[in-house]
């Protein structure tokens, strides 16, 4: 696939005839510096951006030339994102944060249950009713694991998921993921620091938006 | 000083949305508050104006007709007069025009000198033949203009040669279409008098404040002079307040509440908008920037944004107002203030440029005397930060409301300061919209019914006392009684005129305005007095009414009860039929006739007929003035529309922030599969935060405070009912769900419209 920015004379390539499969149970991690598109590709996958050119499938279904009501869907019930910055809404608790994207439209049933049930996983019960700036931040991490999974999706995204974290917490997010993939899920996580990209099952380096 | 208005301009250029969006709400507080100034401004100030322009005499004295030099003898003879212009009045005459025709014409047969009017197009009268002045309302409503022909019984054919405005009456069609001609065109037609009758003197006084002295030497004077009334310039004014006092009593409270309402929402979107840029701020503290600098920039841009954005809206305000506003004055026959409004126009300018510029500046200068770290670390956004973290100790945590509704509203619920002054707007517009339907809703009450008034008969007869019998043996008719009506002035305050009204029993059966205080009259020596009365001339129960009756005479009644009522401002006095007729045996007398229920008006009014009686309904407070009635509810629409029009803008302001500042949530939201239909169900939970307890508190504040509250400021002479009735509250309820679903829709639209990606990065 193929991602441009910019018209005419000004127009930048940002990913260039990037082809990437990831197979189910796979940790893949792309590895690059700052500007190499890798957070790009990372959006491109999850339905967040819209190539120039190429194809994307996700679990069987194809991302390219669909409505933007049916990236939505797919989003809600295929993918799941974890952001560096953790991205919790600071008027909901932590258990309140997985449970909303049970509670949007279309949204697998269930969702309560696969919620509280996470949460019991990752550890994080105990301060479940916590508000965010209330938690650490490996507490808010695993809480935007068990959100970015709530709806049981194939695909997980994760950009820089430790990058906010100390080396414990960042030990422990790397092992979450992991299991993730125990499970038949797929996980593509960018990072910049090859000790994180070391962790996955395969590494692909990014340099320029092409893929090494 | 260059630097930082280069800094203001760059910031106006940057933000240039949130520019808009400000300057909008600035654009509509100011033609909301130009509305209602334009309105109240033109309207209280109107007659003053007008009396002014026109040369109003400070007393007209109506008589029988009489010689002139008999009536100019006795004035001639009176303390204190500077000029006395004479007229001759005849009424009933027959003029036509362009079309139009009506056998109630008057004609004022004017003498040289002072006039009394102005002349609006044309010029005055010449000593040619055939030349007219038309009152502006004829000319307005038949079309004429200087050089239009009119034909006039007796004189033939005759040449507009202007157009007249005097505020001493109502204009046509609310009064009878009036003509004014000049003696030399009377002579020419029907001879020449060397005395000839007149029938009304204009008098102006050297000294207005002493008008009583003169008028009760004009009195003690008058002898021979028959059928003698005085009328005021202060009375006038009474007359013509009678049918627009109310509303203009309410729309000068409606300045103070679009004022106070303004202000609350042009501070509160400042406000926010400092909120939003404290950690800008923060980092030019950082760079080195002065405090001053920091805060003149801030205000040089919230001038940049206000001016231009008050001036088009007190323009659009005045313009939307002047149209209906100069259509009420004309049927008032009142000048347009015209440049009069220049300074209340420029003080609303100066309102809504300085409001939203010292809550912008205000803020800031406070916001820098903080360290540059706390803003760029953002302290004042995060200040609740440290509530659940006390030593393990955990606040009480209410219910909250759950799904993408309850996000909605917890997104909305966070900026607190934001939320109350929202709802303080909307709550506020609500009630104010409110309140004028109620007021519409009165108006055509009190137009059209007479029961508003406390009026119970329905038919009244021009028939003798003696055949009150006749009338009630009447199909249809439940009671019927003579009914005595005399105007009479208040002894000790000549200017003050007192409808006096008498029946030979109970007059509750007829008219049964309800009692302030006191009890009902008993007998020929007591009476019922409006609150108004009482209130002007100081009067309680148990006190003495004084009033000099047309024959002379002079009757005194005891107070035995005050009555809410509305007919003449409350100016008026019930008595016994017996006690009125002691003192003026001439009293006009008709016959008031209560129907039953269900019986027919038209089949009664038939029978009468039958009977040699001219029957006429019972007429309201204003009961002919169509004219009157629709200028006001366009007054009062467009007022409602700009207070509308307020309330989406201030939906939009909430919303279009909320979305703009959590815009990093929303992107989470639709990162994690949230379609634009469930974006749509966020913004409809915090529309409906804000929306609902407004709406609720509106209609309390209509129903609760401001209806009785401003219903007593308009007529404290009598209970005004203006709370809002169920249709009322529906309609406005309606109204502020449809703003609330086109505000969801608009924003919601523009937030899914942004990328995603950027959404997550902002």
């Amino acid at each position: 696939m193929t991602k441009r920015v910019g018209t005419g004379r000004t127009v930048r390539h940002i990913l260039t005839a990037v082809d990437i499969r990831v197979e189910e149970g796979e940790l893949v991690a792309v590895l690059g510096r700052s500007g190499s598109g890798k957070s790009t590709l990372l959006h491109l996958l999850g339905a967040l951006d819209r190539p120039d050119a190429g194809e994307i499938v996700v679990g069987g279904e194809r991302l390219t030339g669909r409505s933007e009501r049916t990236l939505a869907r797919i989003r809600l019930r295929r993918i799941g994102f974890v952001f560096q910055s953790f991205q919790l809404v600071a008027e909901c608790s932590g258990e309140e944060n997985v449970l909303l994207p049970t509670r949007l439209p279309g949204a697998p049933r269930g969702g309560t249950r696969r919620a509280r049930a996470l949460i019991e996983e990752l550890g994080v019960s105990p301060v479940a009713d916590h508000s965010p700036h209330e938690l650490s931040g490996g507490e808010q991490q695993r809480f935007a694991i068990a959100r970015a999974l709530v709806n049981d999706p194939v695909l997980v995204l994760a950009d820089e998921p430790t990058g906010n974290l100390d080396t414990s917490a960042a030990a422990d997010v790397l092992r979450l993921l992991r299991e993730m993939t125990g499970r038949g899920r797929a996980v593509v996580m960018v990072t910049h620091e090859r000790e994180i990209a070391a962790a996955a099952d395969r590494v692909l380096e990014m340099a320029n938006g092409r893929l090494a | 000083m260059r630097g930082a208005w280069r800094d203001a301009l760059t910031g106006v250029r940057q933000r240039r949305g949130r520019a808009v969006l400000t300057a909008t709400g600035i654009a509509l507080a100011a033609a909301m508050l130009a509305t209602a100034t334009v309105v109240a401004y033109g309207l209280h100030t109107g007659f003053d104006r007008s009396a002014r322009a026109a040369d109003l005499p400070d007393v007209i004295a109506r008589f029988d007709e009489q010689p002139l030099t008999r009536v100019e003898s006795r004035i001639s003879a009176l303390p204190g007069i500077a000029t006395t212009t004479f007229r001759y009045e005849v009424t009933n005459i027959r003029i036509a025009g362009r079309g139009h025709v009506s056998n109630h014409g008057t004609v004022e047969v004017i003498a040289p000198g002072r006039r009394g009017f102005a002349i609006l197009a044309g010029r005055g009268l010449g000593k040619s033949y055939g030349e007219v002045l038309v009152e502006q309302g004829l000319a307005r409503s038949w079309g004429l203009h200087p050089g239009s022909t009119l034909y006039m019984q007796a004189l033939g054919s005759v040449r507009v040669v202007g157009i007249s405005e005097s505020p001493d009456n109502v204009a046509f069609p609310l009064a009878v279409p009036r003509v004014y001609i000049s003696r030399e065109t009377s002579e020419a037609h029907f001879g020449h008098e060397a005395d000839p009758d007149v029938n009304t003197a204009e008098l102006w006084l050297k000294d207005p404040a002493r008008l009583d002295e003169v008028l009760v030497q004009a009195r003690a004077t008058s002898y021979e002079i028959r059928g003698l009334r005085f009328v005021t310039q202060a009375g006038v004014k009474i007359l013509l307040d009678e049918a627009a006092g109310i509303v203009i009593a309410l729309l000068v409270a409606l300045s103070a509440i679009a004022l106070l309402t303004a202000s609350v929402m042009l501070a509160s979107s400042a406000r926010a908008e400092v909120q939003r840029r404290l950690v800008g701020i923060g980092l030019r503290r950082a760079l080195g920037a002065t405090r001053a600098h920091v805060t003149l920039a801030q205000a040089l841009e919230a001038l940049a944004v206000g001016v231009p954005a008050s001036v088009v809206g007190v323009l659009t305000g005045a313009l939307l107002a002047r149209g209906p506003t100069d259509r009420l004055l004309a049927v008032l026959n009142e000048v347009p203030p015209g440049g009069a409004l220049f300074l209340p126009l420029l003080g609303c300018f100066a309102l809504t440029t300085a409001i939203p510029l010292i809550a912008s500046a205000w803020p800031v200068w406070r916001a820098c005397a903080r360290p540059p770290i706390a803003l760029i670390t953002g302290l004042e956004l995060r200040s609740g930060s440290a509530r659940g973290s006390q030593g393990g100790k955990r606040a009480l945590r209410l219910p909250r409301p759950r799904g993408a509704l309850g996000l909605g509203s917890r997104l909305v619920t966070a900026r607190r300061v934001r939320l109350v002054s929202t709802l303080t707007v909307l709550g506020t517009s609500v009630a104010f919209i409110l309140l004028m339907l109620a007021l519409a809703s009165e108006l055509g009450e009190l137009a059209s019914n007479p029961a508003t008034l406390g009026k119970r008969y329905q038919l009244t007869a021009a028939l003798p006392a003696s055949r009150a019998s006749d009338v009630r043996r009447l199909g249809g008719v439940a009671a019927a009684a003579p009914r005595y009506e005399v105007q009479a002035l208040d002894s000790f305050s000549l200017g003050e005129t007192v409808d006096l009204i008498g029946y030979p029993g109970d007059h509750t059966v007829f008219e049964a305005p309800t009692l302030a205080s006191g009890r009902r009259l008993r007998g020929a020596h007591e009476t019922e007095v409006g609150l108004g009365l009482a209130q002007v001339l100081g009067l309680s129960v148990g006190s003495t009414l004084a009033v000099q009756l047309p024959s002379g005479r002079e009757a005194r009644f005891r107070v035995a009860g005050i009555v809410n009522s509305l007919q003449h401002d409350g100016r008026v006095a019930y008595v016994s039929a017996a006690g009125l007729l002691a003192g003026e045996p001439s009293a006009s007398e008709q016959i008031a006739i209560r129907l039953h229920p269900n019986a027919s008006q038209a089949a009664v009014s038939d029978e009468l007929r039958a009977l040699g009686a001219r029957p006429a309904a019972t007429s309201a407070a204003v009961g002919t003035s169509q004219a009157l009635i629709s200028a006001l509810t366009a007054i009062l629409r467009v007022v409602a529309i700009v207070n509308g029009l307020v309330c989406l803008y201030a939906l939009m302001q909430a919303l279009a922030l909320t979305a703009r500042e959590r815009r990093g949530t929303i992107g989470v939201l639709r990162a994690c599969g949230a379609g634009a239909g469930a974006v749509r169900i966020v913004l409809a939970g915090a529309a409906a935060t804000v929306v609902l307890p407004a709406a609720v508190a509106g209609v309390v504040l209509e129903r609760l405070a401001l209806g009785p509250a401003l219903g007593q400021l308009a007529a404290g002479y009598a209970s005004l009912a203006l709370a809002a009735g169920a249709g009322e509250i529906v309609i406005v309820l309606a109204g502020l769900a449809l703003f609330a679903a086109i505000a969801v829709l608009w924003v919601g639209r523009l937030t899914s419209a942004e990328p995603i990606v950027g959404a997550l990065q902002g």
